[in-house]
């Protein structure tokens, strides 16, 4: 299934969620030295869902983690909306994870001895902010979790503890989530329904999202999917569909 | 198998750290006493075989008495010597006077503190072959003022030849003009113990009685045995009299010594193993954390074939390794601490001179026995339970403890408990012989069942110490809660090492507490003095009897009465008895007349108290055998049956004084202390005695005015001395309990690299990963203090039931103290967190989110 009823894209106007300028980044030295990252310029625009793609090694993960203040650059510069985050000190930085940026990983996403309504409030609760209550039950209900949230992580199945981490990702409302293949341990049911609520956070509150991917389907509920190669950006494609993605991995040979 | 283990070994070894620590702790502590003990009484041998070298034979007297401090003699008559000299092959002899004095420094105040070794008075023998003595500077003495002191007493109280000397004794103070300074063959004191030394004349006036001797110290010729001119000099001496060799009666000094040294030991060594045995909960739980950790490890060596019996062989055999590598630097620490506690003993004059080193081998094998054995007892459940992981656990997800198993721990504990309460009861009132033992068994046995059952109340513990933290911790303190509460069996082992160690602090607080306040209201409602002169000499250093007189004398003091203790056989068995002014004494201490009377004590009469008359049906007008040491009668009459709140030393054996006077030779008839009581008892009457009585105790050297506020103060400061003792002793099984909360931090901050990286990446603090870690910790900690505390209490309340009769006769709760034991608690909580909390915080987030 694709996605058909994106809306147009933003005017040109609206600045990034979050851009790249030049970013480097590099790994060990000498015979073992690997451009993880390799004057990557890129933005990700606000309001939009965007997908990366790219054979195993090529600067994926890099890059994101870059991007969310997790991992530094070795030059270059990134900016998380007009916060250029190298100006920044360790204490910001986690601020700045806490209250503007939302994570989903591809497993270990959430605190094990926290319930999962313990766990959609962590980044409120740590710091030491009243969550919305409205718009926690509007996340809760748009991912469907309503008699799940008294139960621990390991009382849930995979695909209902990422639907609570998307919620949590969601409910500071973070000006941009960040997902490294959150559907990656999933069957595609469940892989499905939660690129649907990522779908839907875009359309119906317009949060900005970055995605990495290795499946094509996932890629497809995108507005757009940028291709990395060997810490490149290598080229995109807009409105993208599952078949344009699969072509354009078979003839770029991944 | 044997290299999995080694390469196991190489990769925990961080992990196993704690493990070295305790077992490096607790065996250092039982090396280091084993050698300590024995470096020093090897040195005292050496001082009484040098003190003794030129003795061949002794002369003394048959008439002997055990006391606590070893057995006493008569003296004999120097009439001994004519027949002794004629005897053939008797080089020399000559009769030695030794008695105990108090040789006062320029301000007139004792040079000699009595915790030390006692000052001797010695005459001077003028024998070359039996003398050790050389002068120095100066000459021998000769004549009723002269005196020679050894060199470090002359240097202590800063004398020089000429200077005037002052001695006191129990008739008074003496003064002598010092003629010479002496030295005792190498040593600068009498092997240990400073000593002055008059001719013999004036030695006899002043330590003992004219005419008699201490003993005859005999020299042989060249070429006769010690044993053949004992049976020689044997045959020539008077009935009541008798010959030992040089050679026995040096050992009979070193064995009375060893036994006190016998008796520090083993009091060390139960303190070095109750720090192993908190140290043996550490290696346990390292152990089981480590088998935890590996388990996917494990199943998989299961799995390629690895049977059973290798997997639990290769557990124990790395708690084989750790074991004897951390005894053997155990060892190691041991003799490096025990020279510097010599070092420090002999700094402050407690100990022999120049104290060699002596490494036992038992020492040495017994102490990496015992840490070898500890590690491997600790390692066998841990191992067990990595021997039975199944290799399907390969394939599963990482292992999270077991929990089915509270319905065995419960029954489990509960039989350990109620074993070891039954254990204690009969130890503390069953009247058994081995009740001490019964006692260390029940507390055992209690310690274990709440460590059995510890992982079943841990969790509900951990929540309610932690409901405030989570309150008001925010985030960081919910998740400390959980935390602590997600390994129950992690949790309870850890908080269970802190349990032993407060348990027994808690138990001494409360025990101590008790006795205090026992005697503050024993004092308080017997005593109906208003001063007491008291001493720290005793025997023949204490106080003059004459000085009852003198204050009795005072206008201004209605009754004095003194307290004077002398030891007798008693139907056979050797006792403390008291004597005393009887009808003074009852106007100054509260005593009632259960039967006969007190006040009535005559020559041939004895008191005794309520309760022993009742435990040994006995009665007024019935009689006891008695033996006083230094002659009298030979049985005394129950003339009084008394009943009274004052705490006696001893069984509570009463003598009148003119009694005390028959059977003690002048130089012991002094008094331990005197209660005075005043004519005028106003608080201001009281303000003003204290002037002349001053007046009269200042002029008497050791004694101490005391109103009977500052005697009671003083009786329980006593008390409070030997208690900070106890806990530096217990800070050990501490330290090494804090060890273990610090080492399961760390583990757990290791375990939760992941859950910590992405609790980081969603935006906690590095402040809040470590309060998180600190509130966990505070967590584990108080769990321990309070269970500890509980079983301490109770406890304390036990043995204060069971010690009634020894006039501990109210259980009395230090709730400061315990306060303070729980605030402290904290904040070793608190302080074992520092670093792995710094640990967890500084986690690289990346590595940690992206690891497997
Ligand atoms: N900590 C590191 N040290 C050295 N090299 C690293 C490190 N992390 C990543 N790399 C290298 O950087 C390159 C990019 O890695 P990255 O994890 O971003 O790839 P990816 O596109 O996410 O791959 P995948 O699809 O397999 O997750 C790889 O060549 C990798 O080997
Ligand atoms: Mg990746």
């Amino acid at each position: 299934m694709t996605a058909t009823q994106n809306p147009p894209p933003p005017p040109a106007t609206s600045t990034a969620a979050a851009r790249t300028v030049d970013a480097c980044k590099v790994y060990g030295a000498g015979d073992t030295l690997v451009n993880a990252l390799d004057h990557v310029t890129v933005e990700f625009e606000r309001g939009r869902f965007t997908a990366i793609m790219g054979p195993s090694g090529s600067g994926k993960s890099t890059l994101m983690h870059c991007v969310a203040g997790l991992d530094t650059l070795t030059s270059g510069q990134i900016f998380i909306g007009d916060t250029d985050l190298s100006s920044l000190n360790e204490r910001q930085l986690t601020r700045l994870r806490r209250d503007t940026i939302g994570f989903v990983f591809q497993s270990f996403n959430l605190v094990p001895t926290l319930t999962a309504a313990e766990n959609i409030t962590l980044p409120m609760d740590l710091a030491g902010t009243a969550p919305d209550a409205a718009w926690i039950d509007t996340i809760v209900s748009t991912v469907n979790l309503g008699d799940r949230l008294k139960h621990r992580p390991s009382e849930l199945s995979g695909g209902q503890q990422q639907r609570v981490a998307v919620a949590r990702a969601l409910a500071s409302r973070p000006s941009i989530v960040f997902a490294d293949e959150p559907t990656g341990n999933l069957d595609s049911r469940s892989g499905g329904e939660i690129l649907q609520f990522m779908r839907t956070a875009v359309d119906r509150f317009q949060q900005s999202i970055v995605m990495v991917t290795h499946d094509p389907v996932a890629a497809s509920y995108a507005d757009r999917v940028v291709f990395l190669a060997d810490g490149r950006i290598v080229d995109e494609i807009l409105q993208p569909t599952a078949e344009a993605v699969l072509e354009r991995q078979l003839r770029f040979g991944n | 198998m044997l290299k999995v283990t080694l390469r196991g070994l190489l990769a925990h070894k961080v992990r196993l750290i704690a493990t070295a620590v305790a077992v490096v702790l607790g065996v250092a502590f039982m090396a280091g006493t084993q050698v300590l003990t024995s470096s020093i009484s090897a040195s005292f041998d050496k001082v009484f075989s040098d003190v003794y070298a030129s003795i061949d034979v002794v002369v003394r007297s048959t008439n002997e008495i055990e006391t606590p401090f070893g057995s006493q003699r008569t003296r004999i008559s120097d009439s001994v010597l004519p027949a002794v000299e004629a005897v053939p092959g008797v080089d020399a002899a000559e009769g030695q006077v030794v008695g105990q004095i108090r040789v006062l420094g320029r301000d007139n105040k004792p040079l000699v503190r009595t915790q030390g070794p006692p000052n001797f008075a010695l005459n001077w023998l003028t024998e070359p072959a039996l003398n050790g003595w050389t002068i120095v500077e100066g000459a021998p003495p000769a004549g009723p003022d002269q005196i020679v002191l050894d060199v470090k007493t002359s240097k202590d109280g800063d004398f020089a030849i000429g200077d005037t000397v002052s001695v006191a004794v129990s008739t008074g103070v003496n003064t002598y003009r010092l003629v010479g300074i002496a030295r005792f063959g190498r040593l600068d004191t009498w092997g240990g113990a400073p000593a002055a030394l008059f001719d013999t004349t004036t030695a006899q006036a002043l330590v003992g009685e004219p005419g008699t001797y201490n003993w005859v110290s005999i020299a042989g010729d060249d070429g006769i045995s010690q044993t053949e001119l004992t049976d020689r000099v044997a045959a020539a001496i008077p009935a009541d009299t008798e010959a030992i060799t040089g050679k026995d009666f040096t050992a009979e000094s070193q064995d009375a010594f060893q036994k006190i040294i016998g008796i520090f030991n083993t009091f060390l060594l139960v303190f070095a193993l109750i720090a192993l045995f908190v140290g043996s909960f550490i290696i346990y739980n390292t152990f089981s954390i480590i088998v935890a950790q590996r388990t996917r490890e494990l199943a998989l060596l299961r799995a390629l074939g690895a049977s059973r019996r290798q997997v639990l062989g290769s557990v124990m055999l790395e708690a084989f390794t750790v074991g004897v590598i951390a005894s053997a630097v155990g060892v190691g620490l041991g003799v490096l601490l025990a020279i510097g506690l010599n070092a420090l003993m002999q700094s402050i004059g407690f100990s022999g001179p120049d104290t060699p080193i002596v490494v036992p081998a038992s020492a040495v094998i017994s102490s990496v026995l015992v840490g070898t054995l500890i590690t491997l007892a600790s390692a066998v459940l841990p191992a067990r339970r990595a021997a039975t992981i199944a290799p399907m656990a390969a394939m599963r997800d990482v292992a999270t403890e077991s929990r089915g198993l509270s319905r065995r721990r419960i029954i489990g504990g509960a039989v350990l408990l109620v074993g070891g309460a039954a254990s204690l009861w009969f130890g503390l009132f069953g009247n058994s012989d081995s009740g001490l033992q019964l006692v260390g068994l029940g507390a055992f046995l209690v310690f274990m069942g709440f460590t059995v059952i510890g992982p079943v109340i841990a969790p509900p513990m951990a929540r309610a110490l932690g409901a405030p933290l989570a309150r008001f911790g925010g985030v960081s303190g919910r998740i400390a809660r959980e935390n602590a509460m997600r390994n129950p069996r992690r949790t309870a082992t850890t908080a269970s090492a802190l349990m032993i160690g407060v348990g027994l602090v808690g138990f001494i607080a409360v025990t101590a507490q008790s006795l205090k306040v026992s005697t503050v209201e024993a004092i308080n409602t017997s005593v109906t003095a208003q001063y007491v002169v008291n001493t720290d000499g005793f025997g023949s250093t204490a106080l003059p009897i004459s000085l009852v007189g003198q204050i009795t004398a005072l206008p201004e003091v209605s009754t004095a009465a003194g307290i004077s203790a002398t030891f007798a056989n008693i139907e056979g068995d050797a006792r403390v008895i008291i004597a005393t002014q009887p009808a003074a004494f009852e106007k100054v201490v509260a005593i009632t007349d259960v039967e006969g009377s007190f006040a009535g004590l005559d020559t041939n009469g004895i008191a005794i108290p309520k309760t022993m008359a009742k435990d040994k049906k006995l009665a007024v007008g019935d009689s006891l055998a008695v033996n006083f040491l230094h002659g009298g009668p030979s049985s005394l009459v129950i003339e009084s049956i008394y009943d009274t709140k004052f705490p006696i030393q001893g069984p509570g054996y009463f003598i009148s004084d003119e009694l005390f006077a028959q059977v003690t030779p002048p130089d012991q008839q002094t008094v331990q202390s005197i209660y005075i009581d005043l004519t005028d008892t106003s608080a201001a009457g009281v303000a003003e005695a204290r002037v002349p009585l001053d007046a009269v105790t200042s002029a008497v050297p050791g004694a101490e005015l005391q109103s009977l506020k500052e005697f009671t103060k003083a009786q329980t400061d006593q008390a409070n001395q030997f208690l900070v003792i106890v806990y530096v002793l217990l800070a050990l099984a501490l330290v090494i309990a804090i060890v273990g909360v610090i080492n399961t931090l760390l583990l757990s901050v290791y375990e939760r690299t992941r859950e910590l990286g992405l609790l980081r990446a969603v935006g906690m603090s590095r402040r809040q990963v470590r309060s998180s870690i600190r509130t966990e910790s505070v967590i584990i900690s108080l769990i321990g203090t309070l269970i500890g505390l509980g079983i301490g209490l109770v406890f304390g309340w036990a043995l204060v039931k069971a010690l009634y009769d020894q006039g501990i006769t109210s259980f009395a709760v230090p709730w400061v103290q315990l306060i303070v034991i729980v605030a402290l608690a904290a904040l070793a909580g608190i302080g074992a967190a520092l670093y792995p909390a710094w640990r967890a915080s500084r986690l690289d987030v990346l590595q940690a989110i992206s690891s497997e």
